[in-house]
C-alpha cells in the first residue's frame, strides 16, 4: 500500500465503480487495484454499495409534476408577493397571523453554511465511533485522516 | 411526454432549467424532475428509512423547490441546493410521523444459502443488499456522505454543502463510514 498513491484512488474509486471515469483515468485506477490488496477491498465495497442503491418507485415523476401543476396556481411570483404585502400592509393587516409558507423552508445561500439553520436534529457525535468533527480545523481533519487511512483500514 | 420533454432539454444546464423554473416555464421544472428524481428520492430514504415516506418527501422537496425557485440565486449549484431542500423535507416528516417504522439491519433480505447452485448474480445481489442494510446503520453524516460520494458522484464540497459541513469534514465522514463497513462485512 503505497500512502499517496492509494489516498489519490481513493478518492476516485466511487466514480471508477459507477463508469463516471474518462477512459484514462479508469485504466490507472484499474491498474492501481490489480496490484493493491487494500484498495481493491475498498473497491469491492464500493462496488456493492453502488450495485444495491435503490431505484426511485415508477410513478414518482409523474406524481411530483402532477402536484406540482396542482400548486402551481397557487404560487406566486415575487412580484405577486411583493403586491399581495403591500396590499396587505394598506389594509393594516399583519403578517405575522399568517401561517408559516412552506416556500419559505428553502436555502437562499446554500454555499454559505453558517448562515442556514442546522440540517441535522441528531448529533453524530453523541453516536459511539462518530467522531465530532465540526469543530477541528481543517488540519485536524486532514491529520484524522490520515490516521484513520494509515492505522485502520488495514 | 415525459421522454420527450427529457430529451428535449437534455443539453440545458440545472441552473438554466431553473432560471426558466423561475419564469414560470413548467416544462422546465419538469425536465429538473426527470433528472434528479432517483437521487432525491434516494437521499430522502437514507433519512427517513420507509420507502413510502422517502417517496412523500421527495413530492414534497421537489414542491418546495418549484415554490422557491425565486430563492435559488445560482450561488451554488442547483442539485446541491435542491439535496439540502430534500433534507430538510425529509426531517421535518419524520418529525411530524409519531409513529415511524424502524429499519432494522434484519429487515434486509437475510443472507441465506440460495439454494444448490445459486447463481453468482444473486449472490451478489444478497451481499449489496446486506452492504445497504448496514450503511443504513451507519451515524447519518457518515451515512449521507457514503452514499451522495458513491451513488451520485457528489464531490466531497458538494456534500458538505448537502450536509451543512466543510468539505474536509464530509472527507472524513465518507472514509469513516467506509471503514466502519469494511469492519462490519469482515
Amino acid at each position: 500500500m503505497n500512502g499517496s498513491v492509494c489516498d489519490r484512488i481513493r478518492d476516485r474509486i466511487p466514480d471508477h465503480v459507477a463508469g463516471r471515469l474518462a477512459p484514462g483515468d479508469a485504466a490507472e485506477v484499474a491498474r492501481h487495484l490489480e496490484g493493491c490488496g487494500e484498495c481493491r477491498a475498498e473497491s469491492d465495497l464500493v462496488a456493492l454499495l453502488f450495485e444495491g442503491r435503490p431505484e426511485a418507485p415508477r410513478g414518482l415523476v409523474g406524481n411530483v409534476v402532477a402536484a406540482s401543476r396542482l400548486r402551481g396556481a397557487t404560487r406566486h411570483p415575487w412580484w405577486g408577493l411583493a403586491a399581495a404585502a403591500v396590499a396587505a400592509l394598506a389594509l393594516g393587516i399583519g403578517m405575522s397571523s399568517r401561517s408559516p409558507d412552506p416556500a419559505l423552508d428553502v436555502p437562499v445561500y446554500v454555499s454559505e453554511a453558517d448562515d442556514r439553520e442546522p440540517l441535522w436534529l441528531s448529533d453524530d457525535g453523541l453516536i459511539a465511533g462518530a467522531p465530532a468533527l465540526e469543530g477541528l480545523s481543517e488540519e485536524d481533519l486532514m491529520l484524522l485522516l490520515q490516521e484513520m487511512t494509515v492505522g485502520g483500514a488495514a | 411526454m415525459l421522454v420527450r420533454n427529457s430529451e428535449r432539454w437534455a443539453s440545458t444546464t440545472d441552473e438554466e432549467l431553473a432560471r426558466r423554473g423561475q419564469d414560470g416555464d413548467e416544462a422546465a421544472f419538469e425536465a429538473l424532475v426527470q433528472r434528479h428524481h432517483a437521487t432525491v428520492y434516494r437521499v430522502a430514504l437514507s433519512i427517513v428509512s420507509d420507502p413510502d415516506l422517502a417517496q412523500d418527501a421527495a413530492q414534497e422537496a421537489f414542491l418546495k423547490a418549484y415554490r422557491g425557485l425565486g430563492g435559488f440565486r445560482g450561488e451554488a449549484a442547483f442539485r446541491t441546493w435542491l439535496l439540502t431542500i430534500t433534507a430538510n423535507a425529509a426531517r421535518s416528516m419524520l418529525r411530524r410521523r409519531t409513529r415511524r417504522k424502524e429499519t432494522e439491519l434484519d429487515q434486509a433480505p437475510p443472507v441465506v444459502s440460495g439454494g444448490p447452485d445459486p447463481s453468482e448474480q444473486a449472490v451478489v445481489a444478497q451481499e449489496a443488499a446486506v452492504a445497504r442494510a448496514l450503511l443504513a446503520k451507519l451515524p447519518e453524516k457518515q451515512r449521507l456522505s457514503v452514499q451522495l460520494r458513491v451513488d451520485e458522484g457528489l464531490s466531497f464540497r458538494e456534500i458538505g454543502e448537502v450536509i451543512g459541513s466543510s468539505e474536509g469534514a464530509a472527507r472524513v465522514n465518507y472514509f469513516h463510514g467506509i471503514h466502519r463497513l469494511r469492519e462490519w462485512l469482515r
